[in-house]
């Protein structure tokens, strides 16, 4: 007697052999056959005119938080998604000491645009060890879980307010290697780190004040457990992420360990960046480093609202500051002719033409219905001012609840994209779940992935594409059992309809700590959803399932 | 495999100013050149940073112009 038989379906098993029909059954949370299987089991599915997949992996989160009050990391879970690493970045929720917590929380709504409130209203932060978090989270997963460390909360434990002064001594290097063996032997999947971020005053983040040696150090404790470096280079700049290519393929091949950066974009106007960052990952691969490039198959876009910081608003600081501050100082900043002037004249001659006159009016409980839909830029005209003038007074005449969609900011193109997210050693990620939660959903691209680059443009077979978001995944990460329909591996297992299966439109929900807003993507075509063998979701609800794990 | 020659960079040693990274990766250039080179070829740690010209452990820093 099985657990479960998931019956008569397109069984796709993640090795990207062709799909054949047949049978998937479970027992004890793993798979125990795969092809016609006979007998029966306590549960059957019907799979008919479906494909049975093993679940989807999503190699870059950032669900850190959100996994102490919703272990299904919603609605990533629905979308297929039956693991999940989240601590990119070099930020991480342990080890963190109590007195640190005000400034990793600030990095986090910082660089992962996260609300304060996430932090403070839905449970309660009683470890500071890397265990004591992984054991935080253990309770409640429905989703598995492959945590990784992050660099700057390491050397904030190590080394206090200097991890954002200096370099290291090699004490405090020694310190950080220990810390790292100790998380690795708690779960940890491998170390983050950032050469990128600030925290919430403009500081570099204290991963960025570590020099090469420290990076190697640690990495040379990686090596003795065979697990991960992520890092997020400077991806603005093409010189400097082939700079970084060739530093973790050096930490790659002398320590043994893979590497991943992300993320990789590629933008039509320097059409020519991404394809040299692929060559250069040829090289180093054909060296035997192993340096994955992590390549999301959305487009970009960002949406928001004066009610919040934005993301949008990064190159503007003048602009940061005044919506960073409460709501009554921005609106009094707002409302202040002098500042708004020269919050006007940091877009420059053209009064914000070109970064704002192309935004689209997309809602908000206020906008008004005959804006919506329409460009900025046209509707400024009308009004007889330039765009960056009419988005502060058309939100100020809304309450400031009008929200504003910069769409094909790039990594648009699909002819491009499909064949560079079909390359060998593309890693398909870098989806920022859970992150940047009031400027644009990060969830869906695996639907995304099937709609736009497999039935639309064909870039990708269905074969390949389960295969690159499974059994690729888990080699690449070292995830053991998991990613592939094989006996003996874990039952995690999605079934869709490759017809239909694709992310909803984007919108606007209330369901973060104190009714916090974020943007969601609702699954299309996922008919059910097993995690170690428990069904997890089925037919558009959650179910009461727990079966999710810190799986190494 | 060989790898193409990519643009040439540094990593700052613990401690080093821009003086001492123009003069270890530009020794035979007069300081203030060197200096003045590094700086032109760095702009996102010389000019982008705030503040600017703050050096970082983990930098990449050119020492030679772009290639293309």
């Amino acid at each position: 007697m099985f657990d479960v038989i998931v019956r008569n379906g397109l069984v796709v098993d993640g090795s990207g052999e062709a799909g054949f029909r047949g049978d998937v059954a479970v027992k004890n949370g793993l798979i125990a056959a795969v092809g016609t299987v006979s007998g029966s089991a306590r549960r059957e599915i019907d799979a008919g005119g479906r494909v049975v997949a093993p679940g989807f992996i999503d190699p870059h989160t950032h669900f850190d938080v959100q996994l102490l009050w919703d272990g299904a990391a919603r609605p990533a879970l629905e979308h297929g998604v039956t693991c999940i690493v989240p601590g990119n970045c070099s930020l991480s929720l342990a080890p963190l000491k109590a007195a640190d917590r005000p400034k990793v929380v600030g990095m986090f709504q910082q660089i992962e645009e996260m609300p304060p409130e996430a932090f403070t209203q839905a449970f309660d932060w009683t470890w500071e060890d890397f265990a004591g978090y992984r054991d935080a989270i253990a309770r409640n997963l429905s989703i598995n879980v492959a945590p990784l460390v992050g660099h700057s909360v390491i050397r904030l434990w190590v080394m206090g307010e200097a991890a954002q002064q200096r370099t290291a001594t090699p004490d405090e290097v020694a310190a950080m290697q220990d810390v790292l063996r100790e998380c690795l032997k708690a779960g940890a999947v491998g170390l983050s780190t950032s050469f990128v971020d600030l925290d919430e005053h403009g500081r570099p983040v204290p991963s960025r004040f570590a020099d090469f040696p420290e990076l190697d150090a640690l990495s040379a404790v990686l090596g003795e457990f065979g697990r991960m470096l992520q890092c997020v280079p400077e991806f603005y700049d093409v010189d400097i992420t082939i700079a970084r290519i060739d530093q973790l393929s050096e930490l790659s091949l002398k320590h043994g360990i893979p590497t991943t950066f992300s993320p990789v974009f590629d933008n039509t106007s320097t059409p020519d960046n991404a394809p040299r960052i692929l060559a250069r990952v040829e090289e180093q691969f054909a060296r035997g480093a192993r340096v994955w490039p992590q390549m999301q198959t959305r487009p970009i876009d960002i949406s928001f609202s004066l009610l919040r910081p934005s993301l949008f608003f990064a190159r503007l600081p003048r602009w940061v500051r005044v919506l960073r501050q409460p709501l009554e100082a921005r609106l009094h900043a707002l409302n202040d002719p002098e500042t708004v002037a020269k919050m006007v004249e940091d877009l420059g001659a053209d009064g914000g033409q070109r970064m704002m006159g192309g935004l689209i009016v997309r809602g908000g409980d206020a906008a008004p219905a005959q804006m919506v839909g329409r460009a900025l830029g046209e509707i400024a005209a009308e009004r007889g001012q330039v765009p960056a003038q009419a988005l502060i007074d058309i939100s100020l005449e809304h309450g400031l609840d009008v929200a504003f969609l910069a769409a094909d900011m790039g990594h648009e193109a699909t002819d491009r994209i499909g064949p560079m997210l079909a390359h060998p050693l593309v890693h398909i990620g870098a989806s920022d779940g859970g992150a940047h939660i009031a400027s644009f959903s990060t969830y869906g691209d695996t639907g995304y992935l099937f709609s736009e680059f497999v039935r639309k443009s064909g870039g990708l077979s269905l074969e390949q594409a389960v295969r690159k978001i499974t059994a690729e995944t888990a080699d690449i990460w070292g995830l053991e059992g998991r990613g592939r329909l094989t006996p003996g591996h874990a039952a995690d297992i999605v079934i869709f309809d490759p017809d239909t299966i694709d992310r909803g439109e984007e919108r606007p929900v209330f369901d973060m700590p104190g009714e916090g807003m974020r943007y969601v993507r609702d699954a299309r075509g996922i008919d059910t959803v097993l995690v170690n063998g428990e069904v997890a979701y089925t037919a558009g609800a959650y179910t009461e399932a727990r079966s999710g794990v810190v799986c190494t | 495999m060989d790898l193409t020659i990519q643009r040439r960079f540094v990593t700052p040693m613990a401690g080093e100013s821009v003086q001492d990274i123009a003069a270890r990766a530009l020794p035979g250039e007069p300081l203030d050149s060197a200096v003045d080179q590094i700086r032109s070829w760095n702009l996102h740690i010389f000019a982008m940073r705030k503040p600017a010209g703050l050096i970082l452990g983990s930098d990449v820093v050119f020492v030679e112009p772009p290639r293309r």
